[in-house]
């Protein structure tokens, strides 16, 4: 239930609109009793030969509520699908929000494609919630409760006639569906995220696909998911056009037992022939309003499952943080027996971290491929909680907003991320042109004009020209903090140089960690750190490592060699 | 038109005759139940005398209940079908492109294409057609036995009717533009979703979260606004539908009425099975139109694909001849390539040798990942030949080309699913032994012993993260278990330690024995063991030799290598 209380709660942000598709939806329904119960009365009166006159008014009558009913339904119609609709967009902003609010880690273990799929259809699939969950059976009961008392007055058997029927068709059927339903219940929703899964596997790795002639293969597992979704889809719909059928069908029986009943009860004397025209009616028309119930289980289960796959559990942040980080110039940074642990990961990936990182220093990371560097600078940023504490500042980071963080924080990531868009778009900021283009010519990237066009993830670039792209961005903005993950790995040794010493001019008075595989340059560093496995294995300046003659010394005579 | 074709003609008949039918229970219905209360209101008959219509009655609307579910059915299964087809069509599309047009427009949009608007086409065959069908059978079925029973009643609802096709005409018009938005928007929604979505952290480091929330908010109000307006187009019309039926119930009614009262021209029987049947009349006729309005959707959606289908594609042909000896000698003959205007690669020549061990430098941008592409024929030659064994390279067939070769790019790509999948794919028919031997070669043992599930640990999307240099070394592994004749690699080392690099080029070494291999590179000693070193520059060939010959003569190579003083020097500071 937890995520249809989200829904529900969203919900009732439109209050108005929903109570007034209440409203109108009641009105149409009895509106539409009203008029047909009115015409098998006008018509056996008509027999009967009454006077002209009185038949007039009864003909206005009919008139006036077909009107009603017609523009009710409209009214009906028009609030429920605006409430719904406004609710849809909402929900999707949330859910965008909530995966906005997860750990990078924590993200990776959902498929693009599922996510998409549930951005798009499970909220799609969430309209029916107001239209054929929520209201419907309120309305139905209140018409029905009219109709009952209505008949009351005329017959006794007929009007339990209506609730035999009302039960039959509300409660019975659907028991007996959602019955059937949860031992041959379709995974819809899971087959469709499937099919989107294998699509955006496609298009994504379509280059490795290609070389690897995978294609084919890649394609076929597509249409192999595409016939599964159909599969399941058809159950699902052969299921709720039976439930509908069945549901019509119901509505006919209840009419014909009207008839078998008051044809029993006129014939024996207890009721009026005029009548029994206008019972027919009433009964033919007060089920339709039972229709929408016949898939309410259908409904309210695949709701559930949706509402439950938007709004996905997680755990818990422990609290919310609250202190920003002041904005004191350069940072310092500790870590004081840092453990940390992927999400799902049976042996932590850093183990009882200390280290210190003085303000203004200059810090370099080297070790082997994965041996947790980029997982360290995850850490700083504060896009996973270790357990431990690292302060920043003499803050500890878990009581930190990550935002003013970010903000004092210039990053290029090992993988850099880019969006759909020209180059201005991409370099994420709101400074001037001039600056802009600027901050292109500092990263070395003139040959680019600000509204050249990007494709999504920066397809469109050449390596080296993704990670000089990204370092622009950095030109832009004004931090004290400067985190670097192999930067440059894919330049040349020129370009690569030149981009750094403009990078180093803006960094002058900062904090600045780079993280590298090349050992070249670091004799300049306050400080290098040697991870392995997890662990800081040496720190200290180069000199003091090279006179160490421990992993790192070990690492500088492997490139002697090589060379 | 892309949907008509796509149902049988033995679902039209099925249709066909199960509407007769259906018109058929409609008319013994009313005609039942007239008889049924004529019987006992004015002829006062016995409870037992209408027992046989009742129970006739009862297999009426039973029967009629058993045609709407093979309406269903049937239209549910037409349209089945053609979304299969459908979506296996755009996919082919898509799977057609080079990679450089693949990359083009957001993947985001082309799921929803092949998912969502797909799904739309849905109600052109199990709304649309069904009911269209429905709808001529049914109203002439009804109309013709009121004309019989009282021709004024007929002569009133024919009157009424030419309003329909005009409504239809309306509704068809207004909802084409509106549903077109709407698809436009979601499209556009579902793009941005997934481009910001790789985009996460990024966005969050930048302090862009917020602009990016509201630019899908933004997106998905306008889709509200499209989804109204599409719909107030289907209200709107069911109202007028509404009203046209109640306007001639009520003419019906007056002139019934008048009928059985004052001129006394008509028995109460006719009177209400007229009065039963009219309002059924409607009901189709309405069906049809809440119908038709959801086929215009349909409609606009396989316009949707048929652009999409429409798009010319920049097929790479292929014939049939097959590698003559192994490795293979390539030769480029003024090769160009333009990924827009501005030739990218231009009139680039060289020969390759066979067996030989060629790396391509040059500065970033300068198109060496490009030329990788054209040797791999992943992008067509836009002039010039490239000869393998001196077959021109268009002549080979693609099967028999690709598998020779190993091209492990700038940024593998990591399928979702276990690292054993993950290299097997470069050789389905690798055994165990061969995959844990690649891996070993690839230098991923010390991954694999630290993992609980080991080879079989799931990786990539939905799977564990891998460090950068950890993909890189399962992209490799692909390699070593292929065992190819040609390999092209970019930068394979890039990301990785000394240490592990220095595994790994003795992996590499044994691996391009046998092999023609081509490396862009960056490193030193990657380029100082070459037997050919092609030095490019703005997409153009400026230097082809040995390191030795080239650092003294060719001034690109110079100030590539940082050798302009002399001494090397590649560090950053
Ligand atoms: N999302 C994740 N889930 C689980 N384990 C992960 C995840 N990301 C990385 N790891 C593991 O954590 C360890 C450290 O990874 P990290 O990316 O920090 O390495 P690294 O030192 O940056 O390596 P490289 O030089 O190759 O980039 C590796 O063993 C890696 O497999
Ligand atoms: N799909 C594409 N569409 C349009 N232009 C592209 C495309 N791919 C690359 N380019 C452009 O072509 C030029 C050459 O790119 P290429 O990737 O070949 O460079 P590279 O030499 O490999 O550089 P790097 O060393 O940085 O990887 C670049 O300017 C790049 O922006
Ligand atoms: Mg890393
Ligand atoms: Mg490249």
């Amino acid at each position: 239930m937890a995520g249809l209380n989200i829904v529900i709660k969203q919900l009732m942000k439109e209050k108005r609109d929903v109570v007034l598709s209440i409203l109108f939806s009641f009105i149409a329904g009895i509106a539409a009793v009203g008029l047909f119960t009115a015409s098998g009365y006008l018509i056996s009166q008509a027999a009967l030969g009454v006077p002209i006159t009185a038949l007039t008014v009864v003909i206005a009558i009919v008139k006036l509520l077909g009107f009603t009913r017609a523009l009710s339904r409209y009214s009906e119609r028009y609030f429920s699908h605006r409430a719904t609709f406004t609710m849809l967009s909402h929900i999707r902003v949330q859910f965008f929000e909530k995966l906005q609010n997860l750990t990078p880690s924590k993200v990776q273990r959902f498929r693009t494609g599922d996510l998409l799929s549930r951005f798009v259809s499970d909220v799609e699939s969430l309209q029916n919630f107001f239209l054929r969950i929520f209201y419907p059976p309120i309305v139905l009961v209140l018409i029905f409760l009219s109709t009952v008392l209505f008949t009351l007055y005329f017959s006794f058997w007929i009007a339990l006639l209506l609730v035999v029927g009302l039960l039959l068709s509300t409660v019975v059927l659907p028991a007996l569906f959602a019955k059937v339903r949860q031992t041959t219940e379709q995974p819809v929703q899971e087959k469709r995220s499937d099919l989107s899964a294998q699509a955006t596997e496609l298009l994504f790795g379509y280059q490795d696909l290609k070389i690897h002639q995978k294609l084919a293969d890649q394609s076929e597992a597509f249409n192999t998911a595409n016939d599964d979704l159909i599969q399941a889809q058809t159950k699902e719909r052969k299921h709720e056009l039976l439930n509908q059928v069945l549901d019509g069908w119901i509505g006919l029986l209840m009419a014909w037992a009207v008839l078998a009943v008051g044809g029993w009860l006129i014939t024996s004397g207890q009721m009026e022939g005029v009548w029994l025209a206008m019972f027919m009616l009433l009964t033919l028309t007060v089920f339709e309003n039972t229709q929408p119930m016949a898939a309410f289980p259908q409904y309210f289960l695949e709701n559930k499952k949706a509402a439950n796959r938007i709004f996905f559990k997680e755990d818990e942040a422990v609290s919310e943080p609250t202190q920003p980080l002041g904005d004191a110039g350069a940072i310092d940074i500790s870590f004081r027996g840092v453990d940390f642990t992927y999400p799902d990961e049976p042996r932590s990936t850093l183990k009882n971290v200390n280290l210190s990182i003085p303000s203004g220093s200059k810090t370099a990371f080297v070790g082997a491929s994965g041996s947790g560097k980029s997982t360290l600078l995850q850490l700083i940023l504060k896009l996973e909680e270790a357990s431990g504490e690292v302060y920043i500042n003499s803050q500890a980071i878990s009581q930190m907003t990550p935002e003013s963080l970010w903000q004092q924080t210039n990053t290029v990531m090992q993988d850099q991320q880019f969006f759909a868009g020209t180059i201005r778009d991409n370099l994420l900021s709101d400074a001037s042109d001039e600056q802009l283009t600027y901050a292109l010519k500092r990263a070395r990237l003139s040959n680019f004009s600000l509204t050249d066009e990007v494709y999504e993830k920066g397809d469109n670039l050449s390596g080296g020209e993704k990670q000089r792209l990204a370092i622009a961005r950095l030109f832009l903005r004004d931090a004290n903090l400067w985190l670097l993950d192999e930067p440059t790995s894919s330049l040349d040794q020129v370009t690569a140089r030149e981009v750094m010493t403009e990078i180093l001019r803006d960094a002058e008075n900062d904090t600045f960690v780079i993280v590298s595989h090349n050992l070249r340059g670091l004799e300049n560093m306050d400080q290098i750190i040697v991870m392995d496995h997890g662990e800081v294995v040496e720190q200290g300046t180069f000199d003091e490592l090279m006179a160490r003659k421990g992993y790192f010394y070990q690492l500088k005579e492997i490139e002697r060699d090589t060379l | 038109m892309l949907l008509k074709p796509l149902i049988k003609r033995q679902t039209y008949i099925q249709l066909s005759i199960v509407s007769i039918v259906m018109a058929l229970t409609i008319i013994a219905q009313a005609y039942l139940i007239v008889s049924i209360i004529e019987a006992i209101f004015l002829s006062n008959a016995s409870f037992s005398a209408i027992l046989p219509s009742l129970g006739l009655l009862l297999f009426v609307i039973s029967l009629r209940a058993g045609m709407n579910y093979l309406n269903g059915v049937i239209g549910l299964h037409a349209a089945n079908q053609a979304k299969k087809k459908l979506r296996n069509r755009v996919l082919s599309h898509f799977t057609k492109q080079p990679v450089d047009l693949s990359s083009q427009g957001r993947s985001g949009e082309k799921v929803t294409q092949l998912i969502n608007v797909v799904e739309q086409t849905d109600s052109y065959f199990s709304q649309y057609i069904p009911k269209m069908i429905q709808a001529t059978i049914v109203p002439l079925a009804i109309l013709a036995i009121i004309f019989t029973q009282n021709w004024v009643s007929g002569v009133i609802i024919l009157l009424t009717a030419p309003f329909i096709p005009l409504f239809m005409a309306i509704i068809g018009m207004k909802t084409k533009d509106k549903s077109e938005e709407q698809l436009n928007e979601l499209s556009s929604f579902s793009g941005q979703f997934l481009d910001s979505l790789q985009g996460l952290t990024t966005l969050k480091l930048f302090g862009q979260s917020d602009r990016e929330k509201s630019r899908i908010e933004d997106s998905s109000i306008n889709f509200r606004q499209a989804t109204l307006g599409v719909l107030a187009v289907a209200f709107t019309s069911a109202f007028m539908m509404e009203l046209i039926s109640m306007l001639s119930m009520g003419l019906i009614a007056l002139e019934l009425a008048l009928g059985l009262i004052i001129f006394d021209t008509i028995t109460f029987a006719t009177a209400f099975f007229i009065l039963l049947l009219a309002p059924e009349f409607y009901i189709a006729l309405k069906d049809l139109s809440s119908a038709f309005h959801s086929g215009r959707e349909s409609l606009t959606a396989s316009k949707k694909l048929e652009e999409q289908l429409n798009e010319p594609v920049e097929e790479l042909t292929w014939g049939e001849a097959s590698l003559t000896s192994r490795p293979p000698r390539i030769q480029l003959n003024g090769v160009s390539f333009a990924y827009d205007e501005s030739e990218t690669v231009q009139d680039v020549s060289a020969t390759i040798e066979a067996g030989s061990f060629v790396a391509i430098v040059g500065k970033s941008g300068a198109g060496k990942t490009t030329l990788l592409h054209l040797i791999a024929r992943l992008l067509p030659v836009h002039s010039g030949d490239i000869f393998v064994n001196d077959i021109e390279q268009d002549q080979l067939g693609e099967q028999a080309w690709f598998n020779e070769l190993s091209y492990i790019s700038q940024h593998p790509y990591i399928f979702s699913g276990t690292i054993y999948d993950n290299i097997q794919m470069s050789k389905p028919s690798a055994t165990k032994e061969d995959i844990d031997h690649a891996a070993k070669e690839a230098g991923l043992q010390p991954l694999i012993d630290l993992l609980e599930d080991g080879l079989h640990t799931v990786i990539g999307e939905g799977g564990r993260g891998l460090s950068g240099g950890e993909k890189q070394r399962v992209a490799l592994a692909r390699a070593f278990l292929k065992q190819p004749s040609i390999i092209l690699f970019d930068e394979p080392t890039t990301g990785l330690d000394l240490k592990t690099e220095q595994v790994l080029n003795e992996s590499i070494t044994k691996l391009a024995e046998d092999a023609t291999l081509i490396t862009v590179a960056h490193r030193m000693h990657t380029i100082q063991k070459a037997d050919q070193i092609i030095v490019m520059d703005e997409g153009r060939v400026v230097g082809t030799g040995q390191h030795d010959m080239l650092r003294k003569s060719n001034a690109t190579y110079q100030s590539l290598i940082g050798d302009v003083a002399g001494g090397e020097r590649d560090g950053w500071s």
